[in-house]
């Protein structure tokens, strides 16, 4: 137990470090951009009305006092520390003075949602097909399963996302393609809003189910298919072990580590996929929060979803992280 | 090298339907060098008509050829992909046998670097870069951003093939012998990796032109230089479908599905071939 | 730890998520829930407002800067108001004059003889939507508010004119300015928007009124809100009983009794709804999609009656030269560059050629053809240019007739009638003249070699064309640029997605993008021809004020500025000033205006009707820039829809 959380705090550690470097680079990225939020801002409130050039110099002065962009970069540098330790990212420049994290906040339980059912599913059915695919290589079903996954794994998400736009959204209207649920429904725990979100949520969970499935069963196929050949389960097999245990707990049980392995390693790859899916769908998560702070050039959002990116991301490896020795004894002997 | 591939076409039929799409959209792609059209100019052909006899892909609501236009798409996507996968092959090869090989503080270095780049999520570094650069982002610049965004997970691969072979016997000999460390990595160690390097290759060809494609279908790339991704972003800019002029989206969706199809089969086989285990068994031994 | 429990626990974590989710947003609920059903068709009005995701819905404090709230979303068409709105195009008849709507006010402005005090008199029994009557002191309270308060709207715009104001009375205010300015009515003059005025008994009582969200807004329009989506992508608005205490319900009775603003569809999506009968009023589409839908379905109407359908913005297109660059030093070197254009292949590939061209520095649009492109018609025919080796008149008036034959055969209905198509296509530009241009770049200095145009200093002449990355402007620059180059000259498309910042800093060769913006129904130009003063000229790299983004300066150019502004807004003697600053226009080709800013804007006759267009022009259709309060006064329900 000792070594084990000797391990923990070591990679807790890691977590922070990571943490850091990751937002400390995101934010020299974003400071770099030539993008004058002052500018942008009053190039929108100028296009509308008929201020005249005096009127243009003084809201800019004013402007650029309120959003501190003229403090020197280290300054900006230690007032971003100290108010994300509070919490608190600075208020978003697109939606002054609203807070960053708000907006953040208002998208975050969308992506989070999809991207967790999204995954947990296609985790757990890929790799329970994938297993049983490996144990019956000549089982008809499977094959044909291993021939559509290995057909549609390889799209890039935005594409399969734009086919199913194209399919239901024009040739077979069945299902919403827009937003996170109807426009007429109130949110609140009716049973209406549920199905509502359900209904809406239909479309981008299948494409993020459609392109992560194959990948998952694919490799726990071809894992299983070679642990099958190992002793061990060749013994079960003779000694009349029944086949339900022989798969259950001795060859998805081995097979499993190395896909948790792939699971932390693909979260990132994951992430992405869940927010150009978003986009597509104008599904409300960070995807669609992401692009209208680059396309506002309002720097403090898009720190502000990067640096909740990174974390959750980071966050999530270091738990499968920690739960891989739970899993595999060798290791917790080590 | 041809055993190999005779090999491969003789027993794995998904290598020789990989072979045979990738081909495909290879000599699409290299169609447009005899080009007879220049890709880049609009308004040269009459807009929105069907795929004819003329113009057998039919024209698109810019009054370009649409068979010549994606023959130039296709083939700056394939540069691209390679640009990049070749790019990262070697920052991944380098990373890779050193942390391997060497061990100690290089290693732990390099691992935590690599660490920091696998918790990253790509597509928001991708958008801020996109973001910072605006119109200096060319197609060279970004694939060089790929690519040092793409070699984490192979250099693991690589780094723990490196570890196995540190403790091999012939390297114990070459290191006696005298010789340097660079020349122990490049000439008695690469040769192992290469098949994981090939594997990993055609995977890398995918990540980044999938990504490619999504950067360009949003508007974040430079939208002038015809490639997979600003083809479709053209069409839904012109709403293309619901206009009727659905050859423009559906014969480049197809393309983009065969090249994808084809280099992932490409890949899985060639995957498949490495591990002798499963070499052997799908040769029926 | 066992697989079983692990799925367990994946699977709850899963459910929870889930939840997650719901409960941000039952915590976010606000108002009742609207059920379609609970708004009858014959008396909602369902708009599409062009805004996109609302990132702060549940915002209604217009007066703080960038506050990333909806504001084409109901809050301005329906709920604020000023002294003067400018109409683009005619206005209605009998309630506005000269396109002036007296709003709040009841008359027009009153300046002294220097024009450095204002007064304004307002109309009496104007009420708040909360029962309090409007007044002179709101007034005084917005101005006085606003120069206190950085991060107010008007802030600057107060600060630098006004140096004191004051309720002479309950109905009248009067202003006196830090500087002579004949036009500082012009800020209380809405076109899109304006300085709109503050409730005194509402932001009196509030401390901080840059984080104060005014929800929901007290209106000074004839309706307030009713309900509206915490996701920001619908807001509904309901009649105020008292309606006809408002300035709007004092010109007409606004028939609908629920306004429905939705936001956040994208194009194709527009279509669909529009075509099943949940959008009445759609702001723009593309092109294609238009042409699409109006044939497929005769309810819908665009601003024309055919072919081209869309309605001109007084926004002119035009390719800005960046004049501070030793490129273009030279004006005979513009015209050249000019007279290589087609007209017909920059309509085509830009807007298929339902383009409304214009060859001088006006917009085709509202009132200005009756005052400048039809009067000065005959000077642009016998126009002559110089070329150096001989004299041209370049300008062609048959522009508009040769396109209108060229999509005839697509769209049957384009007009054949030649006042319809000035209307439609414009008056005329100038003839693609090559050999002109040649001889023009000769005489410059310049010589060819091979295919490629030389500058006089040998250096080629080369230089990149920003475009934005998409729309009509985009098309239009790479077709501008494919011309030059296919002429010899080393022009590249160049696409950014920051033209407006780079265009601000001086930072391009050749911008496509516009440099002139009118009122639209009022002939006077000083929207945007006073910033072309050379007093606001700054150096390259440093922030120029809006318009003047070629930085022209020329000492006639300030002259003719000072002359205007020494006149009266009304006065009969500023469209001659506009004629003089078209001529000078002319002479140096600053920039090449070429087509008016068209907005492709549909409205459906399925269930309201009587909406503005080409024959009756009593306003623009866009749904959110332009005074569309007013079209609320004039359509009626259709009946058995």
């Amino acid at each position: 137990m000792r070594a084990y959380l000797l391990f923990a705090g070591k990679r807790f550690l890691q977590l922070l470090a990571v943490i850091f470097c990751g937002i400390s680079a995101t934010f020299l990225v974003t400071h770099l951009s030539p993008i004058d939020p002052v500018e942008q801002v009053l190039g929108r409130l100028s296009a509308r009305s008929n201020l005249s050039p005096d009127a243009i110099a003084a809201t800019r002065a004013a402007l650029t006092e309120l959003y501190g962009t003229n403090q020197p970069i280290l300054q900006q540098y230690f007032n971003f520390w100290a108010r994300l330790l509070r919490g608190d990212l600075g208020p978003s420049l697109l939606a002054f003075p609203t807070p960053s994290m708000d907006l953040v906040a208002r998208a975050l339980p969308w992506t989070l949602g999809l991207l967790a059912t999204s995954t947990l599913f296609t985790f757990i059915v890929g790799n329970l097909m994938g297993a049983l695919a490996g144990y019956r290589p000549d089982n008809p079903f499977f094959r044909a399963f291993g021939l559509l996954s290995i057909a549609i794994q390889p799209i890039p998400y935005y594409v399969v996302a734009f086919i199913l736009l194209i399919i239901f959204g024009y040739y077979l209207p069945i299902l919403p393609t827009n937003g996170g649920f109807g426009m007429d429904v109130r949110p609140g725990w009716t049973p209406q809003f549920i199905v509502s979100l359900l209904q809406h949520a239909i479309l981008p969970a299948a494409s993020l189910v459609l392109v992560g499935f194959g990948g998952w069963f694919l490799g726990m196929r071809a894992l299983v298919s070679n642990i099958i050949n190992d002793d061990y389960v060749t013994y079960a097999e003779l000694a009349g072990v029944d086949r339900r245990t022989v798969v259950g707990s001795y060859v998805i049980r081995n097979a499993m580590l190395p896909q948790l392995t792939a699971l932390a390693m693909t979260l990132g790859g994951v992430f992405s996929g869940t927010i150009i899916t978003e986009e597509v769908f104008n599904y409300p998560g960070m995807g669609s929060l992401l692009i209208d702070a680059v396309n506002y050039g309002d720097y403090s959002l898009v720190l502000a979803v990067a640096t909740v990116s990174i974390t959750a991301v980071a966050g999530a490896i270091f738990i499968v992280d920690l739960l891989y020795p739970l899993l595999d004894p060798r290791i917790r002997a080590e | 090298m041809i055993s190999v591939f005779r090999d491969l076409i003789r027993y794995n039929i998904e290598f020789t339907i990989g072979l045979v799409l990738v081909g495909l959209v290879v000599a699409f792609a290299a169609l447009s060098f005899i080009s007879p059209v220049d890709p880049s100019l609009i308004y040269l052909a009459v807009p929105d008509q069907p795929p004819s006899a003329q113009h057998w892909f039919g024209t698109n609501s810019r009054g370009q050829d649409l068979f010549w236009q994606l023959s130039a798409a296709f083939r700056n996507s394939l540069i691209f992909g390679l640009t990049v996968a070749v790019l990262s092959r070697i920052i991944s090869i380098t990373v890779g046998l050193a942390a391997g090989y060497l061990g100690g503080w290089v290693d732990r270095v390099l691992m935590f670097i690599n660490d920091i780049f696998v918790s990253v999520p790509i597509f928001p570094i991708l958008v801020l870069f996109y973001f910072v650069l605006r119109s200096d982002l060319d197609t060279f610049t970004l694939a060089l951003i790929m690519a040092c965004l793409g070699w984490p997970f192979d250099a693991r691969l690589i780094r723990s093939v490196a570890r196995g072979l540190k403790h091999r016997e012939f390297t114990r000999h070459a290191v006696f012998a005298g010789m340097s460390t660079r020349k122990v990595l490049l000439e008695e160690h690469l040769p192992y990796v290469m098949p994981i390097v090939f594997a990993t290759f055609m995977n890398n060809m995918l990540w980044s032109m999938a990504l490619e494609v999504t950067l360009a279908v949003l508007g974040f790339t430079n939208l002038n230089h015809p490639t997979m991704g600003t083809v479709l972003y053209w069409s839904n800019q012109h709403s293309a479908i619901v206009v009727g002029v659905w050859w423009w989206v559906v014969i480049p969706v197809v393309l983009i599905v065969i090249t994808f199809l084809g280099l992932f089969l490409l890949a899985m086989s060639m995957n498949e071939y490495i591990d002798p285990r499963s070499r052997l068994r799908r040769m029926g031994v | 730890m066992h697989r079983r429990s692990f799925l367990l626990a994946g699977t709850a974590a899963g459910v929870l998520t889930l939840a997650a989710k719901g409960l941000a947003f039952a915590q976010e609920a606000e108002g009742s829930a609207p059920d379609l059903a609970e708004f009858p068709r014959k008396e909602t009005l369902i708009i599409h407002n062009p805004e996109g995701v609302i990132r702060n819905p549940g915002w209604f404090n217009n007066w703080v800067v960038g506050a990333g709230n909806a504001l084409s979303n109901g809050l301005h068409q329906l709920t604020t108001d000023t002294f003067w709105l400018i109409d683009p195009d005619a206005g209605l008849e009998g309630a506005s004059e000269n396109a002036i709507y007296n709003s709040l006010a009841d008359g027009l402005w009153e300046y002294n003889e220097d024009f450095t005090e204002m007064t304004v008199k307002l109309k009496p029994g104007i009420y708040w939507s909360d029962g309090v009557e409007f007044t002179a002191d709101d007034v005084v309270f917005t101005v006085e508010k606003h120069k206190a308060t950085p991060g107010l709207s008007q802030n600057g715009a107060y600060n630098a004119q006004v140096e004191t104001v004051e309720a002479v009375d309950p109905y009248t205010v009067h202003f006196t300015l830090k500087g002579p300015n004949s036009r500082f009515h012009t800020l209380f003059s809405v076109r899109w928007t304006g300085a709109w005025i503050m409730p005194k008994h509402v932001f009196e009582n509030v401390e901080d009124i840059l984080s104060f969200p005014n929800d929901p807004p007290v209106s000074l329009g004839p309706y307030t809100l009713h309900s509206y989506d915490p996701n920001g992508t619908w807001y509904i608005w309901q009649r105020r009983d008292d309606w006809e205490r408002t300035a709007l319900g004092m010109i007409g009775e606004p028939k609908p009794r629920f306004i429905i603003y939705r936001n956040n569809i994208s194009p194709d999506n527009r279509l669909i709804e529009m075509r099943n009968g949940n959008l009445d009023m759609v702001h723009d589409l593309s092109p294609e999609a238009t042409f699409s839908i109006i044939q497929q379905d005769p309810q819908i109407q665009g601003w024309f009656p055919g072919f081209p359908y869309a309605h001109p913005d007084p926004t002119l297109v035009m390719a800005i030269f960046n004049l501070q660059k030793p490129l273009f030093e030279d004006k005979r070197v513009r015209w050249a560059l000019a007279l290589m254009l087609d007209a017909r292949a920059m309509s085509m590939a830009s807007y298929r050629g339902a383009a409304t061209l214009s060859a001088i520095s006006v917009p085709p649009t509202g009132t200005h053809p009756r005052d400048f492109h039809g009067p000065l018609q005959d000077f642009l025919i016998n126009y002559e240019l110089d070329t150096g080796s001989r004299t041209i008149k370049p300008y062609d008036p048959d522009v508009g007739l040769q396109i209108a034959e060229m999509v005839r055969g697509q769209f049957p209905d384009a007009p054949t009638d030649e006042t319809a198509v000035r209307n439609a296509f414009g008056y005329g530009w100038w003839k693609q003249d090559l050999q002109a241009a040649e001889e023009l770049l000769t005489s410059a200095g310049f010589s060819k070699q091979g295919n490629q145009w030389m500058m006089p200093d040998g250096q080629p002449f080369r230089f990149s064309v920003m475009v934005p990355t998409d729309g009509v402007v985009n098309r239009l620059g790479a077709i501008i640029a494919q011309t030059w180059a296919q002429n010899g000259i080393g022009a590249q498309v160049e696409a950014a997605s920051d033209t407006w910042d780079r265009q601000r800093v001086g930072n391009y060769d050749v911008n496509i993008s516009w440099a002139v913006e009118t009122w639209g129904g009022h002939p006077d130009l000083s929207f945007f021809l006073d910033s072309y003063h050379s007093e606001y000229i700054k150096p390259l790299g440093e922030s120029q004020p809006d318009r003047n983004w070629m930085r022209w300066e020329d000492p006639r150019l300030d002259e003719l500025i000072e002359k205007i502004r020494a006149s009266d807004f009304n006065d009969p003697v500023g469209i001659e000033y506009g004629h003089e600053f078209v001529k000078l226009h002319l002479e140096e080709m600053p920039n090449i205006p070429i087509m008016a800013y068209n907005v492709f804007s549909v409205q459906s006759n399925r269930y309201w009707t009587g909406w503005p267009n080409i024959d009756r022009p009593y306003a623009n259709p866009v749904t959110n820039w332009s005074n569309g309060r007013y079209i609320f006064t004039q359509i009626t329900p259709v009946e058995g829809a």
